[in-house]
């Protein structure tokens, strides 16, 4: 789990997450298109990395339940809510015979307070609001890059700058092979696919 | 003098420095960094500064050494005042990570042997030839249990230079290193701000920069701030400042920062 | 390294002449690597009554969430609120409950009664023994640099500023000598008319 790398950035109106696209599976890439940013409702995302097999039925249960919740009450989970109910059951979980290995990023917006939202939640269940965070080791990487340049108020073209910037970093130093990251963003319009980015950068 | 042979132990390190006292163990029971046991049975680590950062890059103004000055036990803060450069002599330093007294030690000795080399053939040691001495030394007591991770740097004929030495035996050249708990996070800030030619001020700014991130993401990095420079008069002591200072500096300027534009 | 060390972090509280201080730093981390400088584990869950709740973050936030609820329902019933005295035997029973699993933290209640203005303090260990001395309590990853600085600086009857000063001092200069708390700190000194929350300058590594 710490070899894939998922990073998510808060801006003041929109959030930033881009995930690598590698399914490695013990020495080898299984796939190279993998999707980990799983949609939980229509401002509403979830990057999950961990244990194959926990990461997928854990977002689809988490995915399938706030959509349930939808169709009961005829209105969406605001994310803060959607993060407290993914908190319970991750941690409800964490002290039974069968925890889920899973550490995620949750992004939002919530447009009912004109507020974009990012969480970080590791498989302990612990969960913070944050600005900025990446997982993984490749993730270790970035984060002072993030630390040096982030601006809540940097524009969509400036943010995937800052996510070109970070993910050059990862592929110039981490020993696994990151090639392809995934990015979408979540604003007020809802969740949509930014350009992939191909990491480029070489150790000096 | 044939008293003093009496009453020297021919067998300590006063006049030799590479007559250690030995384990009475096979090498491979006798790291001593795993020697000894706590009460619940678990190894105890012996080594001090074990957490660091430390850095140091080539550009066209010579070389760029920074490090932070704290030195942990666990999680427990030793000191915030350590030095972690060590100036072998006007024309070579030598950054410490790993077991503090590994790395004092052999800097010292590696000190001694400069010096030597100096007065048996009239000139400088270069910086080659003394990490190759530091790789050499240490190599010898591979499986021992000696834990050290340093940089030499220095000045001579070929210009800067600049070497990665650690007691696994490594040995190499570079532009670029960083070592220590805090140097995954020092590389980011180093490599996405790192040019050959970068001025001198731009260079000492990123050393400094990429030291004091590594502080505030590092439990184990932290204190002040240190760092030199080395061009072809030898080292100088740029700055040493206050990793809280730095925080709080660096926290007003990127406000002042602050782009004004915000997305459509 | 215990699993209380995981996450870092530290609270201390301090019985001063009527009133009591509770502070906290603010770091949440994994082992090594900081995450948020801005992780409270100190709730409010009364007019005078505060929890600390270092150790596990997970654990914290189950804890705390487990216990509004309890609190919510025990003052719904009662229809009153309640006493410190009462808050610390409900921790007692929550924590006991995992007597074989616990909750990996170690709450410090600090609040006034809301009768009698009596200040209040204890110090629970993670499986929900409690105990009530008369001066402070210290939890959390440096507990022992707490001990050394409370034992030296706390005095008796100390007025609200007084003690603002003693628990300040205690905490920032114990967690500077320890790597896995610190990165800010937040004091609230409860009195029976007012609880003033400060937020302290402190280093950032």
């Amino acid at each position: 789990m710490a070899l894939e790398c998922l990073i998510g950035i808060k801006f003041d109106d929109f959030v930033l997450i881009a995930t690598d696209m590698s399914h490695i599976q013990s020495i080898m890439v299984q796939k190279s298109d993998d999707d980990k940013i799983h949609k939980l409702s229509s401002h509403l995302v979830m990057a999950v990395a961990g244990e194959a097999g926990d990461t997928t039925q854990f977002a689809e249960y988490i995915a399938k339940n706030i959509q349930l919740y939808k169709m009961r009450n005829g209105y969406e989970l605001h994310p803060s809510s959607a993060v407290h109910f993914t908190r319970h059951t991750l941690s409800t979980h964490l002290r039974s015979r069968e925890p889920y290995f899973v550490n995620l990023l949750m992004g939002g917006y919530n447009p009912a307070i004109n507020k974009s939202e990012l969480y970080y939640m590791d498989y302990l269940a612990a969960s913070v609001p944050v600005n900025y965070y990446a997982f993984g080791y490749g993730g270790m990487f970035t984060l002072s890059i993030m630390d040096q340049d982030y601006h809540s108020n940097m524009t969509r073209e400036a943010g995937y700058e800052l996510l070109k910037k970070c993910i050059g970093e990862v592929k110039r130093r981490f020993i696994i092979n990151l090639p392809k990251f995934r990015v979408r963003i979540i604003s007020k319009e809802g969740i949509s696919d930014m350009p992939t980015i191909i990491a480029e950068g070489e150790a000096a | 003098m044939e008293g003093m042979d009496e009453i020297t132990d021919k067998k300590d390190n006063t006049s030799n420095p590479f007559q250690l006292y030995m384990p009475l163990l096979p090498k491979s029971e006798c790291q001593v960094g795993e020697f000894l046991v706590d009460e619940n049975g678990r190894k105890l680590r012996l080594n001090f500064a074990h957490g660091t950062t430390t850095l140091g890059f080539k550009f066209k103004g010579g070389v760029i050494m920074a490090v932070d000055s704290r030195a942990t036990s666990g999680q427990y803060i030793g000191s915030q005042n350590v030095k972690k450069i060590i100036e072998i002599n006007p024309y070579l330093l030598g950054t410490m990570a790993g077991g503090a007294a590994d790395c004092t030690y052999w800097e010292r000795v590696l000190a001694r042997e400069c010096r030597l080399y100096e007065l048996r053939n009239r000139e400088r040691i270069s910086v080659a030839a003394a990490s190759k001495l530091l790789a050499n030394m240490v190599y010898q007591y591979k499986g021992y249990g000696l834990s050290m991770g340093v940089m030499i740097s220095g000045w001579d004929k070929k210009g800067p230079g600049l070497y990665y030495v650690d007691s696994d035996g490594n040995r190499m050249a570079g532009n670029v290193f960083s070592v220590g708990s805090g140097s995954i996070n020092a590389y980011g800030v180093m490599d996405t701000g790192y040019s050959w030619d970068l001025t001198d001020t731009q260079a000492r700014e990123l050393g400094r920069k990429a030291i004091y991130h590594a502080t505030h993401r590092d439990a184990y990095s932290g204190g002040i701030v240190r760092v030199y420079q080395i061009t072809k008069e030898g080292w100088t002591k740029i700055s040493e400042e206050d990793s809280k200072n730095l925080h709080y500096q660096y926290e007003e300027e990127k406000k002042k920062k602050k782009p004004t534009t915000t997305s459509s | 390294m215990s699993i209380l060390h995981y996450n870092g972090g530290c609270v201390v509280a301090m019985k001063g002449k009527n009133c009591v201080a509770v502070a906290t730093d603010l770091r949440f981390g994994v082992q090594g690597q900081t995450i948020a400088t801005d992780f409270e584990r100190v709730f409010e869950l009364g007019p005078h009554l505060y929890i600390g709740l270092p150790g596990l973050a997970t654990d914290t936030q189950t804890v705390y969430q487990r216990l509004q609820f309890r609190i919510k329902m025990y003052e719904m019933r009662e229809g009153r609120k309640l006493k410190p005295q009462t808050l610390m035997a409900m921790v007692q029973n929550l924590l006991y409950e995992r007597r074989f699993g616990p909750y990996f933290v170690e709450p410090v209640i600090a609040g006034l009664n809301a009768t009698t203005k009596e200040p209040y303090i204890c110090a629970l260990d993670l499986i929900g023994c409690a105990t009530e001395p008369a001066d402070f309590v210290v939890s959390g990853t440096c507990s022992e640099s707490l001990y050394g600085m409370c034992e030296t600086t706390w005095r008796e009857d100390m007025e609200p500023d007084d003690l603002f000063e003693c628990i300040s001092q205690s905490l920032v200069n114990a967690f500077d000598r320890d790597a896995l708390s610190g990165w800010g700190a937040v004091v609230h000194v409860i009195e029976h008319d007012k609880v003033t929350t400060r937020y302290l300058k402190c280093r950032q590594d």
